[in-house]
Order: C-alpha cells, then sequence, then structure tokens
C-alpha cells in the first residue's frame, strides 16, 4: 500500500537529524521555549488552583499531570510506542488496541504558539501555530518520542499542516482523510474505509496486530472511561459542585494519560463530587449563572475564558469543545464483535455524533448546544472562537441567531493565546456575567 | 414504580427475545402435534403447510377468500374475508410489527441462521442505499401479486380470459416458508416440483429457488427475507394506528447512530430522522435492539397504549455494552 512507502521513506529520511533542527539558534529557541512553557504552565496552574477555595482533593491528581508541561516530570508510557494525534476524529481505540499509548498534541500554550507563528502564517489559528511548535520543540507531554503523528483533514489549517512542516517535524505524518459532510451514505462509507486503512497502518508501524480480543477490550476501556466521564458530566446538571476550569482539566488530561489510570481518578473523583452532593457543598449559589463555554476549544496552559468567567461569578456548567464532551460523550454500539463490525462501528462513531464545524451542513451542533441548554438549565452561552479559526467565527452568528430564538444570550469572543487581550476581555465578560445575574434575579422575581 | 421502569430499561431485550422466539417456534411449527392451533389469520409466517403447525398465516386465507366471483365477494360471503381481515387486524394492533420480531418462525428461522453465520465469524453484508431503496418496493409488488391472481382466476379483466387455476395460491407457492417450514415436521414432499402444468411448473419451480435463496440470503444478510415480505408491507398499512409503538424523541438524539449500527434490517432513519416521532419504517420488525444500543435518555421509546414499558437510557446501554459485560472474548478466530 502507498502509505508504508511513504512511511519507509519518511524513516530513512528521519536517519539524519533534519537541518532545521541542528543548528544553534534551534537550541538555544528550545531552550527559552521550555522556559517560557514552564511559566506559562505554572502560572496557569497558580490560577486554577490558587484563586479558588475548596478545590475536591481528588482534583490534585489533574493539577500534577497539568505540571507536565512544566517539564518537570513527562507521563510514563511503560515503554509503549506512542502515536500522535492531532484532533479529535482520530479512532484512538484503534492505538489502543495496538499496544500504543494514544497522544493528542493539540495544544494550548502561548509559548509554542510562538514558535509556531515563525513558520505559519501570521493569521493561522494560534492552536495549530501551537501543535506546530510543541512538535517542532519536540515538546511532548510523555517520555516516549511518538512514532507517527495522526492527522485529519479537519480543518483547512490542520489539513495543510501536515504538508508544510515536514522540515520542521521528524516524525512522519499520516493524513486520516476526514470527509469534509458526515450525513451521506458516500461520507460514511468513505470513512469506514479510511478508518480501516488506518488500521492497516498503526498494525505496520507498531509492529503490532490489531487482533479481535484486543479492539474488543480497547473499545470496552474506552467506554469505561466514557461512562466514567458522563457520570461527571450528569453531576453538572444540578446544583454546582465542581467548577469548569476543573472539569476542562480533567478532559485535557484525557489528551495524554494512561486511560486506566484517568478512569480511575475521574472515578475516585465522581465519588468525591457525589458525596459533595449529599453533603449540599455547592461551589456557587443560586444566583450564579451557568454558562455553556463552545466554540474553539480551550485547552491547557490557555485556560483564560474560563478562569476569568469564574473569578467574576459565572460558572461554567457545560463545554461543547473538541476538547471536553465532543471527545467523550458520544459512545460506540457493536453488534458483532469480530473486526469486520468493530472497525466501522469506530468509524462511525468518530464521523456521525462529531459537531466540528469543519463538516457542512452542522445542524446537529445547533440542536446539541440547545439540548445542552435545556439539560443543564443555561443562562448564558460564551462562544469563544479563536483569531484564525475561520469555521468556528463563520459558525458563531449562525448559532447567535438559534440562540437568540431559543431566548438564551449569547457573548461571542475572539481571542488567542497572547495575554495581551486580557484586559478588554475581563471588561466584555464581567458585564456578561454581572446582566446575567440582574436578568436572573428578575426572573427569579 | 421506578425499580420496574429501572429493570425493564436495564434488562437484556436481546436475550428475552431469543427465548420468546424459541418458544414461539415451537409453538408455530410443532403446536399441532398436542393439538393447539392458537388461531388462524395471524399476521406472522404460521405456514399450513407444515402439518403440525400451531395457528395459520393471514395471507393464505386472504388468498382463499379472494379466489372468488365479484359476486360472491360483494354478497354475504364477503363478510368472511372481513372477518378475517378484523381477526388479522386485531391481532396486530397489538404488537404492531413486534410480530415480526418476536413471533414470526420464518423470521427467527433467518436469525438462528445469522447466529450460525456469527458464530463462525463469517462478516455480513449490508445493501447499498439505492439498491435497499429499489430492493424495498418489491414487497409491495408481492402484495398486488397475492390480492389480485385469486381475483383473476375466479373473474375475468376486461375481458380477458381467467388465469388457470394453477397460479393458485399466487404466493404461497412461490413462498419459501411453504418449502422450508414442513422440512421441520420431516416433511419432504414440498421440495416437488409440479410438471403437471406450464404455471404449476413455473410456480414450484420459483418456490425451490425462493427457498434456496432463503437459506444462501439469510447466511449473508440479516433478515434477508423480511425485506420482500408482503406480510410486512401489509402491516405497515396499518402500522400507524396500532398500539405497541416505538417512539423516538429527536432533540435528543446525537446521531451517534449506534441504533443503525446494530439495526438487523438497516433502517437508516432511526438514527438520522430526528423530526418523526413514530418511528417504525416499512421494514422494521420491532426488535428493539436500537432502544438497547441507544445511550440517550429517553430519546427512544418503546410504548403500549402511550405507557412507556423500554426507554433508551445511558445506564443500560453502559450495562449492555460497556466493560463489565460477563462474556469475555478468550481467543481469537483467527
Amino acid at each position: 500500500m502507498d502509505f508504508l512507502k511513504d512511511t519507509e521513506l519518511m524513516s530513512k529520511r528521519r536517519l539524519p537529524m533534519i537541518q532545521s533542527k541542528t543548528t544553534d539558534r534551534y537550541q538555544r529557541m528550545k531552550k527559552t521555549s521550555s522556559i517560557h512553557l514552564a511559566m506559562e504552565t505554572k502560572k496557569s496552574l497558580k490560577e486554577i488552583v490558587e484563586d479558588f477555595p475548596n478545590n475536591p482533593e481528588s482534583m490534585d491528581y489533574f493539577y500534577k499531570l497539568a505540571s507536565v508541561f512544566a517539564g518537570e516530570e513527562k507521563i510514563n508510557t511503560n515503554g509503549k510506542k506512542v502515536i500522535a494525534t492531532t484532533c479529535v476524529q482520530v479512532p484512538t481505540e484503534l492505538i489502543l488496541a495496538a499496544d500504543a499509548h494514544p497522544l493528542r498534541l493539540c495544544g494550548g500554550a502561548y509559548a509554542t504558539d510562538q514558535i509556531g507563528s515563525e513558520y505559519l502564517p501570521a493569521k493561522t489559528c494560534p492552536l495549530v501555530k501551537s501543535t506546530l511548535g510543541l512538535m517542532h520543540l519536540d515538546l511532548y507531554q510523555v517520555d516516549e518520542k511518538p512514532l507517527a503523528v495522526v492527522n485529519p483533514t479537519t480543518c483547512d489549517q490542520k489539513r495543510k499542516l501536515g504538508e508544510v512542516s515536514t522540515d520542521l517535524v521528524d516524525i512522519p505524518y499520516y493524513t486520516l482523510e476526514l470527509p469534509p459532510t458526515k450525513d451521506s451514505e458516500e461520507a460514511r462509507i468513505y470513512w469506514q474505509k479510511v478508518v480501516k486503512k488506518f488500521s492497516k497502518y498503526i498494525e505496520h508501524i507498531t509492529g503490532n496486530k490489531i487482533t479481535r480480543g484486543k479492539l474488543k477490550k480497547s473499545i470496552k476501556s474506552v467506554l469505561e472511561a466514557q461512562r466514567e466521564y458522563r457520570k461527571f458530566y450528569n453531576l453538572r446538571k444540578g446544583k454546582p459542585v465542581i467548577w469548569g476550569k476543573d472539569a476542562i482539566l480533567i478532559t485535557n488530561a484525557y489528551f495524554y494519560d494512561n486511560i486506566e489510570r484517568w478512569i480511575s481518578n475521574v472515578k475516585q473523583l465522581n465519588a468525591e463530587l457525589e458525596e459533595k452532593v449529599e453533603a449540599e457543598n455547592y461551589i456557587a449559589n443560586n444566583r450564579s449563572p451557568r454558562i455553556l463555554l463552545t466554540g474553539s476549544p480551550s485547552i491547557f496552559p490557555n485556560l483564560k475564558i474560563p478562569i476569568l468567567t469564574e473569578t467574576l461569578g459565572g460558572v461554567i456548567v457545560a463545554e461543547e469543545f473538541c476538547s471536553t464532551s465532543r471527545m467523550l460523550y458520544d459512545t460506540v454500539a457493536v453488534d458483532e464483535w469480530y473486526i469486520y463490525d468493530m472497525i466501522p462501528a469506530l468509524a462511525d462513531r468518530y464521523l456521525k455524533p462529531c459537531t466540528c464545524p469543519n463538516f457542512t451542513p452542522n445542524k446537529d451542533r445547533e440542536r446539541r448546544l440547545l439540548e445542552m441548554i435545556k439539560e443543564f438549565s443555561i443562562d448564558g452561552v460564551i462562544y469563544q472562537s479563536f483569531a484564525g479559526c475561520q469555521l468556528f467565527d463563520m459558525e458563531s452568528r449562525k448559532i447567535g441567531k438559534v440562540l437568540e430564538k431559543n431566548g438564551t444570550a449569547m457573548l461571542s469572543i475572539e481571542t488567542d493565546y497572547s495575554p495581551e487581550d486580557h484586559g478588554q476581555i475581563s471588561t466584555r465578560l464581567e458585564a456578561f456575567v454581572e446582566s446575567l445575574k440582574t436578568r436572573k434575579h428578575i426572573e427569579r422575581k | 414504580m421506578n425499580k420496574i421502569k429501572t429493570y425493564l430499561n436495564n434488562a437484556d431485550v436481546s436475550r428475552f427475545r431469543f427465548w420468546v422466539q424459541i418458544f414461539t417456534f415451537v409453538l408455530f411449527v410443532y403446536g399441532g402435534y398436542w393439538g393447539i392451533t392458537i388461531a388462524q389469520n395471524l399476521p406472522i409466517f404460521a405456514c399450513p403447510y407444515d402439518h403440525a403447525t400451531g395457528g395459520t398465516c393471514f395471507l393464505i386465507s386472504l388468498q382463499h377468500q379472494l379466489h372468488t366471483t365479484w359476486d360472491t365477494l360483494f354478497s354475504v360471503r364477503g363478510f368472511a374475508l372481513l372477518t378475517a381481515f378484523g381477526t388479522f387486524l386485531l391481532f396486530f394492533f397489538f404488537l404492531n410489527k413486534a410480530w415480526c420480531g418476536f413471533i414470526c418462525p420464518v423470521g427467527t428461522l433467518q436469525d438462528w441462521i445469522t447466529k450460525f453465520r456469527k458464530s463462525i465469524g463469517v462478516r455480513f453484508s449490508r445493501y447499498e442505499e439505492t439498491t435497499f431503496k429499489y430492493l424495498k418496493v418489491i414487497k409491495y409488488l408481492f402484495l398486488i401479486w397475492l390480492l389480485i391472481v385469486p381475483l383473476a382466476i375466479a373473474n375475468s379483466f376486461f375481458g380477458l380470459p381467467h388465469m388457470s387455476h394453477d397460479w393458485f395460491p399466487p404466493f404461497c407457492t412461490i413462498c419459501p416458508a411453504r418449502v422450508i417450514m414442513p422440512l421441520f415436521t420431516g416433511d419432504v414432499s414440498q421440495l416437488a416440483i409440479d410438471f403437471s402444468s406450464t404455471p404449476a411448473l413455473i410456480m414450484t419451480t420459483l418456490g425451490i429457488l425462493a427457498a434456496a435463496l432463503f437459506i444462501v440470503g439469510s447466511f449473508v444478510k440479516k433478515r434477508f427475507f423480511c425485506l420482500f415480505c408482503p406480510m410486512s408491507a401489509l402491516q405497515f398499512l396499518f402500522s400507524k394506528i396500532a398500539f405497541l409503538r416505538l417512539n423516538k424523541y429527536g432533540d435528543k438524539c446525537t446521531k451517534c447512530g449506534n441504533c443503525y449500527r446494530v439495526c438487523d434490517v438497516g433502517i437508516k432513519e432511526i438514527a438520522d430522522d430526528v423530526i418523526s416521532k413514530n418511528i417504525v419504517k416499512d421494514d422494521c420488525m420491532m426488535c428493539f435492539k436500537c432502544v438497547e444500543a441507544c445511550p440517550e435518555d429517553g430519546c427512544l421509546e418503546v410504548a403500549m397504549f402511550k405507557i412507556p414499558i423500554l426507554t433508551a437510557s445511558e445506564n443500560g446501554f453502559f450495562k449492555r455494552y460497556g466493560a463489565d459485560e460477563q462474556k469475555e472474548i478468550t481467543d481469537d478466530p483467527k
């Protein structure tokens, strides 16, 4: 198959270190960026941990895990091979079934965003730039260097990233051909074939065969993770017992953590939160507006908007992000537990319910948001779009109209990873949260 | 009350269905040996060519009642047709298309063939969307055929000569159930090809072919024959007013497609239609596998007289599909 040839070429090419990485400048850049990243991580963690009283004890694990970006201790993969991914549509079950460690790279760090800016056009989305910077400087969250980066053809920028940065990243890209639409049967069949081919690639590059038993086991363990996530998700439907900034951190941990460890820690957290619900130990009172976050994903350390919103008195009770609910909410059901049915089932799960704006039409996102607003008794929606993230930006007006019709207030914010717009955003958020409070107050009367 | 509800929502409906199917299969294939006759005019393929059948299929009565001249049809004798039809509807209204999924012995037989295929690890096939669209129509053509031919044998249409009686019964002779079901009681007489006249030859040959196709088809395709079943077509005409319902609340649907994946008859609307409440389509056999596979609380619902008896639930889904399932895969067949 053609991809086998490509990979071989790539692995030959990677033996002599790629040129851009041999210069002194690169070494200096790596050193300063690592320091910046560590500082950024610590600052963000400080805000998350210290500015909020009564954080659940079980969150300590996740706070510690997030400090991996500070470069102190990397995630131990127990000698497993690592396959990196750059988007939510990569079936991680296949990677797990090949005894490899899936690592989602989507970056949230401003330090690496600045590195990416050197090589990508100025108007590129910070997430893509940050991801590139992370790969270029080898600042992976795990101790093992990834064997390959699986890059789904989602938005234009991610789609092109693999092609334009081969001289910057010394691991091979694998392009996962995601269709631009998901409702048609043709797209579905095409995507099933793509995923089938991808499973062969994973087998090839890891040298491990994806057997029926292993795939079944990995599907079940992801289902277990989803069961715990959904439990957590449902807990947030009631009076708030956990801040949104923590929720985002938990799902972020799923990007790089060992899945079993992640499950057991979320389980522990859920138990603690259930106790809090029982003891009526809430983090905010009834007057605090319940907020839904959507749009471009908040990824640690860039938790600017969630942290600001919550310090200003709002509570984020739900997120419709590809870094949170879109990644873990929807499940797989397999009818016949054989490879021939498991792989298409996985393909369906990663395509059909996905509400990423790169699909058109994307009516499902409107429906999903409306349902979430109902389920979580949302008072207001904050729509985050990154400067350069065209797709979320383009959908914001459409979503705004739908929400207006539904009687839900929405604040649309364009931002990026730099700390510069902090003041401006803070003012807007404050006004929004206050107006929601007033509205709630009037409605209660 | 809530406990019962949770119990039902977490139940393994497929296992329940498996046992019901065994019970009804024995009842309708061998019931005659114990002198059991449940009823005539049933909305299932309980085939009277099997001499031990525990009931009869409505289609055979329908063909017999229609095998009459116009005069008699519109006289007092026509009441016989109406009562037969009324009985059929009465039965049908209670269980809607669940007759197909839970009771029909021919459906059960196909499920068993599927089970056999599964046990040897052979993959199934699915129709392409367009093929499926065309094939769906065949059952309605069969229905029209079985309604018209008996009348055309007894009457003259537009001055044309009467059809030969050897075409009768027009559907039963080509129905795979006629050939296969008697085999379960050791009766091989239906395997014969009748050379007495051209229509008889054509019909019996088609019957044998249909039976062969039935076995091969249901091996590679789940519920192969149901797609062509005229009973299914006839049932669907009245499905909208039946008491047992399969409802979908589209707002809750995330279109994850779990329901479509597990659907044995391949109904795409179950996943993609987020507007219709009544989601029973003409090929649906109401096996409720979709409800089992739906992880959204209250998205799919089975209701009898508007009282929900089985509702899709997150807990139920994880119980059925999640990690703590007892049956673990031990070895790899390949």
